[in-house]
């Protein structure tokens, strides 16, 4: 494997310094147009909705409804004519619940298939990144950096990373080099019936396998080389070469796992136990036999590639491919093709489409089917065998003479695009988004 | 006879070179023809980029598609290699 990647890098480098010698031919600027002319506000807005029957949080069954809004709100203030400074703030609420069955005994009839009064039933995610990039003077030398915090309630998550890019062939050419690291921390909420160590409250008998964490950091180290090129005037493609390791706790300390070889002990009405994997359970809830354990150390290798190609006036197409695999087991490709069709000068149509397919990790199984003897087990079909579809439709109204105007900023674009997503394992989910681009006159 | 000789050259060449060797040699030579292509490109000149340059033909994904990327991530294993975010946040819900 190793020696696979230094031969990449080798090609890497030798196509890099190949298109050096046309560099020396790019000094011709006439004059330093200012990276960015004015500030730039985008304001952003989602709506997500999921459900299927493979909660994670009961052990692999229940529902996985979900419903999520966001919105985002970044600005871009040029600082002087080579830099720009770029703010993201975001906000994220949600209510599930698979999250709100992280504690489902304050209800009568506590159930995996229905939403409980659970206190984590919701939450909010709260983000800030901020970006500071410089332009040569020739624009074909970038660097920048960012830093960035997440906060939500039982997870924070502080990042930073920067990165250069180069121009090359009379920018024809680019090699962007990116790292990031990211320190995130835990505070572990794990199933209720394991929070005050009195499992005898329950039942006489019930002994879990748990022992709370005693460690709640998990690190994401990435590095990041795309090389982009434009092949002829209608067509341009861009290579994407990510690594990425995480170490810590990569694991989620309320999923629930239920073993094939422990007795199994139940909360609420007794009569709906036969039914206990299927929705007519309407009122018992089975208590964990462990929560999720997975390696403290995973290495991810994902490579894609973006093909764009303009057709003509009325048609371009977009397409993307990646591969991916990592020390889990899992390999995945993901294709995705979307045609932009413009309509008038302003408008402009897009259907896409999507497909994914992936392998399972050696650490999953379905519900009950680990034994307490494995060293890892999860049952959360996030990383169970499957493949996906989704598809929609965007559409987009560009003015560039941006002639409608809030205050003192002009709208430049409105963004709004509709997908709808099928799982093969049952979970199906709709996601609509709204972007909106101002720009200061 | 030149056929023969071509045969034999060829099974003395399997008797030495497992499967995998041959398939990692295959890669490298497409490697190799890529970037020879890649350097043949013709140099597109600015004033010719009016349609690379628009905007449907960027190379990163657009603004709003940054939410379906974030769910994406949550309801996959795989990640990355798209120009965005690649760890960070736990995606656990």
């Amino acid at each position: 494997m190793q020696n696979k990647l230094v031969i990449v890098f080798f090609l890497f480098s030798a196509l890099v310094f190949s298109q050096e010698t046309e560099v020396v031919k790019d000094t011709t600027v006439t004059f330093k147009k200012r990276v960015l002319e004015s500030t730039e506000v985008d304001f952003m807005l989602s709506y997500y909705n999921q459900d299927g029957v493979h909660s994670s949080v009961s052990g692999g069954i229940g529902s996985e409804k979900l419903t999520d809004i966001a919105s985002n709100i970044v600005v871009a203030i040029p600082m002087n004519d080579d830099d720009i400074l770029t703010i993201d703030a975001g906000i994220s609420a949600y209510t599930s619940a698979s999250s709100s069955n992280i504690n489902p005994y304050d209800s009568k009839n506590p159930t995996p298939w229905q939403s409980s009064s659970g206190a984590s039933e919701q939450d909010a995610l709260v983000s800030l990144v901020a970006n500071y990039s410089h332009s040569s003077d020739d624009r074909n030398f970038i660097w920048n950096a960012d830093v960035s915090f997440s906060n939500e309630y039982d997870y924070t998550s502080i990042g930073f990373g920067g990165g250069i890019s180069k121009l090359f062939n009379d920018k024809n050419s680019e090699v962007s080099v990116k790292v990031n690291a990211y320190l995130d921390q835990w505070r572990p909420i794990y199933p209720g019936e394991l929070r005050n160590g009195n499992f005898s409250s329950y039942n006489p008998l019930f002994s879990p396998n748990f022992v709370a964490w005693d460690s709640t950091a998990r690190n994401s180290y990435s590095a990041s080389i795309s090389f982009s090129q434009v092949l002829t005037k209608k067509t341009q493609f861009s290579i994407f070469f990510d690594l990425v390791q995480q170490d810590g706790k990569l694991s989620t300390p309320y999923h629930r796992i239920y073993f094939a070889d422990k007795p199994d002990y139940y909360v609420g009405n007794l009569s709906f136990v036969p039914n206990y994997e299927n929705s007519s359970n309407a009122g018992v809830y089975r208590l964990a036999d462990a929560i999720e354990k997975l390696p403290s150390s995973r290495f991810k290798l994902p490579i894609g590639l973006r093909w764009n190609y303009y057709i003509n006036e009325t048609f371009v197409v977009r397409t993307y491919y990646r591969y991916y695999t990592d020390n889990w087991d899992i390999t995945a490709h993901t294709a995705s093709i979307e045609v932009p069709i413009k309509l008038t000068d302003k408008f402009t149509v897009s259907p896409m489409y999507r497909y994914y397919t992936q392998t399972q990790s050696k650490y999953f199984a379905p519900f009950e089917k680990h034994l307490s003897t494995e060293e890892f087990y999860t049952s959360d079909y996030d990383l169970s065998s499957f493949n996906a579809n989704q598809y929609g439709l965007g559409v987009s109204y560009t003015d560039i003479f941006t002639s409608s105007k809030i205050w003192k900023f002009g709208l430049k674009n409105i963004d709004f695009r509709f997908n709808h997503y099928d799982r093969s394992d049952g979970l199906s989910s709709n996601i609509a988004s709204l972007g909106f681009k101002f720009v200061m006159q | 006879m030149i056929k023969e000789k071509y045969i034999h050259q060829k099974e003395l060449i399997f008797k030495n070179i497992n499967l995998n060797q041959i398939i990692m040699v295959k890669k490298i030579a497409l490697m190799v023809v890529f970037v020879f292509v890649l350097q043949s490109c013709n140099t597109v000149k600015q004033y010719e980029k009016a349609k690379v340059n628009s905007t449907e033909m960027k190379l990163s994904a657009k603004s709003t598609e940054r939410y379906e990327t974030a769910f994406q991530v949550y309801r996959e294993a795989a990640a990355g290699a798209n120009g965005g975010k690649s760890g960070g946040g736990c995606g656990c819900n």
